[in-house]
């Protein structure tokens, strides 16, 4: 019988670390994309179900799979669902990208012993940003502002790659939203 | 040609079907190429499983499209354009040179 580890009642974030750290231990790197990281970096102003788990270009998607299905995880199409959490599990192939270019920091956040890789505050907006950028995503440029809000941004670099990919007009709208949004909070 | 780039002559045929198309549905895919849907949407799986297509809902049609998002995306585009000039002018015409620009309700053909 596999071992059910104590995952009712996680919250993402901490549901996110333990799975992060659970599979590290297993031999699998992954690092944390998409809406998971606005929810953790947002304090949940924008709430996300799935966890999209980058795949280390050495990691093997298998060895992935049976690390969770160990600890009672089912495989559903593409997702990995357990009976004690709403929470579900994409693994994302690698390499771990923004738009055209590789990811080349991570950040990290402890808990205890165990620690979660996910992608740094700027990269998260990137990432936000390239849904804006391509599929005129209104939502997704409200939660690079609210990324962007909640803690200090790389704008040199995110405006850096705007240009590179080809969205510096497009740049420009972010940071005019984000403006508004910050003279708003601003007011007393 | 497709089959040694692609992994499979059909992958490589719904790709440049995309490029070429922008976005299309998997009913479009398998009736412009007369294959069974089933291979065309297990292709297309593949294929949004490994981040080369993306999909979304447009009303009840699920519509496919190269993700610009990959970071290899340029480069495969540059392949499909490529791909297009080995393609004989009757292929070309037949599947992939859509009219894409709008045309005018009521206006004669």
């Amino acid at each position: 019988m596999p071992r059910t580890p104590a995952i009712k009642g996680l919250s993402l974030r901490n549901f996110a670390v333990f799975v992060s750290d659970y599979l590290r231990r297993n031999g699998v790197e992954t690092i944390l994309s998409g809406g998971a990281c606005v929810a953790i970096y947002t304090k949940n102003k924008y709430m996300s179900l799935d966890l999209d788990l980058v795949l280390a270009a050495s990691t093997d998607y298998q060895k992935a799979k049976e690390a969770l299905e160990a600890i009672g995880f089912l495989q559903k199409g593409r997702y990995f669902v357990h009976g004690d959490t709403r929470f579900f599990i994409d693994f994302v192939p690698p390499p771990a990208s923004i738009g055209e270019e590789p990811v080349k920091e991570v950040a990290e956040i402890k808990k205890g012993k165990k620690t979660l890789r996910l992608l740094s505050v700027t990269d998260c907006v990137k990432d936000r940003l390239a849904a804006f950028y391509h599929w005129e995503d209104r939502q997704a440029l409200e939660q690079a502002v609210l990324v962007a809000l909640a803690h200090p941004t790389g704008l040199k670099e995110v405006r850096r790659w705007s240009r590179a990919e080809g969205m510096i007009e497009k740049y420009g709208i972010f940071l005019k939203r984000l403006k508004t949004r910050s003279s708003r909070s601003r007011r007393p | 040609m497709f089959k040694g780039l692609f992994g499979s002559d059909k992958r490589g045929k719904i790709l440049l079907y995309l490029y070429t198309h922008g976005e299309a549905y998997p009913t479009e895919i398998a009736t412009a190429f007369q294959w069974y849907l089933n291979t065309v949407q297990n292709q297309l799986q593949k294929l949004e499983g490994d981040r080369i297509v993306y999909s979304r809902l447009r009303g009840k049609i699920r519509l496919f499209g190269l993700d610009p998002r990959n970071p290899f995306s340029r480069e495969i585009k540059v392949i499909l354009e490529k791909m297009l000039d080995f393609v004989s002018e009757e292929e070309k015409k037949k599947l992939y040179r859509p009219r894409l620009r709008p045309r005018r309700s009521g206006k004669p053909l």
